[in-house]
């Protein structure tokens, strides 16, 4: 029972252990002791810390997204506008009203819900492109008003919020260690959320809308309720990972509620695979290394050369990295077994 | 004569057109009643308008006694109303299994029905792993029934069962459907006169979104100028 658990889920396991492990990797290649990396002693595993906790935050995001578009099949424009709220309310509940953490994350979690419940009230009337477009509009007054001149000893308004002062137990410029690990703990805690949810027979029916919901009412699913739990859900983690996100940045920009953010969360979601759910994590690592490599050794043209890569991504691995691999193994699996077979039927 | 379901003048609009220009069905309570006439007749709008996925703009339709038109169709389903649609409509990315559980009504309806349906359809118990996608066309429209038959369905509505099917296993669908009458009413939309025939015991012709005929199919099998006029069939 035991030996078959871990033989099941030996990748998961192994990346468990690979990301425990990784700032302390890091930090032998720059010569630095488990010890020195413990005591946030390391130069070098510090700044790879910072690009994994990113990588995490938009794993969060990207997770979101998938369980939105991926597994239920609504095209959102507008996802950004989760993130970002999550992301304000945080910046402003610490800075502007002096919350604690703790009050500071259960207002997110309020906020989170709001707003999920304002997406529903439009949800039983639209679908397909008209819901992208309906929430593209929700997120670009969101971030009008985010950007807005009135709200700017909040906001910060176009330059953003700053200033937010994180409590030392978890600042990234004292504990960034810590702060890993948090990051990591709670990406990994969504994930497995996430698989639950969706092997569940709620997951299956959103799965079944996106296929065809027509075909889930014939069956009487009242395809709203599962509409909006999936919605619910990932407006809580995209919130979350905007959360995290004024806890690690200095500055809260006002992009992360621009269109720009929402297209980052489907390039990620596209690069991992579509309605994967792990393909979130590998896709934010590629994004993330792409991004910061490409603008580290080209500078300014990055961009350009990103959205070739890009380009080509969707245009040679159209199911992303985990779904083609998933799609190679199906067929490799079974050419073994056709071969098997054809072995077999010679030796009479 | 006891009947399940009841359609009154019922008037449907897609979009602009004028669909259902008045159609009236009367079933009777463990019949199977064919649903008859030619390609763009209104013959599958009739059952969608039945379900509610297309709401009648005037008529009236009563089920088990009760109006239903105006209903959301999950509500109309859960009242007892199955429907298998066209083009084996199963759920392609879920497998044979999750497509039969994703049918329950109530807790523990596939697992009372499984030896039922896997009786029925012996092909899915192998199958039961695979996804919909890789089933061949007579196995999807097995599962399409058999899902069909995983809640309590007091009246089951079946578009096409035989369309594009093998002669060998429209054998099996028409076995299956016999097997199902004994504890469902049965309405068959159905372009294969010789399959109609030979499962219904009543028909109504719909022609240009009007019932235009109604009586019990071993008449019309007799009456060739009828066949002839409304089905092009001889």
């Amino acid at each position: 029972m035991t030996k078959s658990f871990f033989r099941q889920h030996q990748a998961s396991l192994l990346t468990l252990l690979a990301l425990v492990l990784f700032p302390f990797l890091v930090g032998l290649f720059e010569g630095a002791s488990p010890a020195v990396v413990w005591a946030n002693g390391s130069g070098t595993s510090k700044f790879m810390q910072g690009l994994a906790i990113e990588v995490f935050i938009l794993a969060m995001f990207a997770l979101s997204y998938d369980l939105i578009f991926g597994i239920t099949g609504l095209l959102s424009f507008g996802h950004s506008m989760f993130f970002a709220v999550g992301a304000y309310a945080s910046g402003i509940a610490i800075k502007s009203f002096g919350l604690n953490l703790g009050q500071t994350f259960l207002l997110v979690l309020a906020a989170a819900f709001i707003q999920a419940v304002l997406v529903g009230i439009v949800l039983p009337r639209v679908k397909g492109i008209t819901f992208a477009l309906v929430t593209l509009g929700m997120a670009s007054v969101l971030h009008l008003i985010v950007m807005s001149t009135e709200l700017g000893p909040y906001t910060g308004a176009d330059v953003g919020l700053q200033g937010v002062i994180i409590p030392d137990f978890i600042n990234p410029a004292v504990e960034r260690l810590r702060l890993y690990f948090v990051a990591m703990t709670v990406f990994i805690l969504f994930y497995l959320l996430y698989k639950r949810f969706v092997d569940s027979p709620t997951g299956r029916v959103c799965v079944a809308i996106r296929e065809n919901e027509d075909r889930a009412k014939m069956l009487g699913y009242n395809v709203f309720t599962f509409k909006f739990a999936a919605l619910l859900l990932s407006s809580i983690t995209a919130a979350l990972a905007g959360f995290l996100h004024t806890i690690y940045q200095p500055i809260v920009s006002p992009n992360t509620a621009s269109l720009a953010f929402t297209v980052t969360a489907l390039l990620i979601v596209l690069i991992g695979g579509v309605g994967t759910l792990s393909g979130a994590f590998l896709g934010a690592i590629v994004f993330r290394a792409l991004d910061f490599g490409l603008r580290r050794y080209i500078g300014e043209s990055a961009s350009f050369i990103n959205g070739a890569v890009y380009v080509l991504f969707v245009l040679f691995i159209p199911y992303g990295i985990i779904g083609t691999w998933r799609l190679k193994s199906l067929e490799l699996k079974k050419g073994w077994e056709d071969l098997l077979k054809r072995f077999q039927r010679s030796m009479g | 004569m006891d009947t399940i379901l009841d359609v009154q003048s019922v008037h449907t609009f897609i979009g602009q057109y004028h669909i259902l220009q008045g159609v009236s069905l009367s079933i009777p309570r463990g019949s199977i009643t064919a649903l008859l006439g030619r390609n763009g007749a209104g013959k599958t709008t009739t059952l969608k308008t039945i379900l509610g996925l297309l709401p009648p703009r005037q008529g009236k339709i009563v089920f088990e006694g009760r109006e239903i038109n105006g209903m959301r169709s999950f509500d109309i389903a859960a009242r007892g109303i199955g429907f298998v649609p066209e083009h084996r409509a199963i759920f392609r990315d879920l497998s044979v299994e999750e497509n039969l559980k994703i049918a329950e009504r109530k807790k523990g309806d596939y697992a009372r029905k499984q030896d039922f349906i896997f009786g029925l359809f012996p092909d899915l118990k192998r199958l039961i792993a695979l996804p919909g996608a890789n089933l061949s066309g007579g196995q999807q429209q097995m599962l399409a029934i058999a899902r069909a038959l995983v809640a309590d369905n007091s009246l089951l509505l079946i578009d096409e069962p035989s369309e594009g099917l093998a002669p060998v296993i429209i054998e099996n669908v028409m076995a299956a459907i016999r097997e199902l009458s004994k504890n469902a009413t049965i309405v068959l939309v159905e372009q294969n006169f010789l399959v109609a025939s030979q499962l219904a015991e009543y028909y109504v012709i719909i022609e240009e979104g009007r019932s235009v005929r109604h009586g019990l199919m071993a008449e019309l099998v007799q009456d060739q100028a009828t066949i002839h006029r409304y089905l092009g069939a001889a």
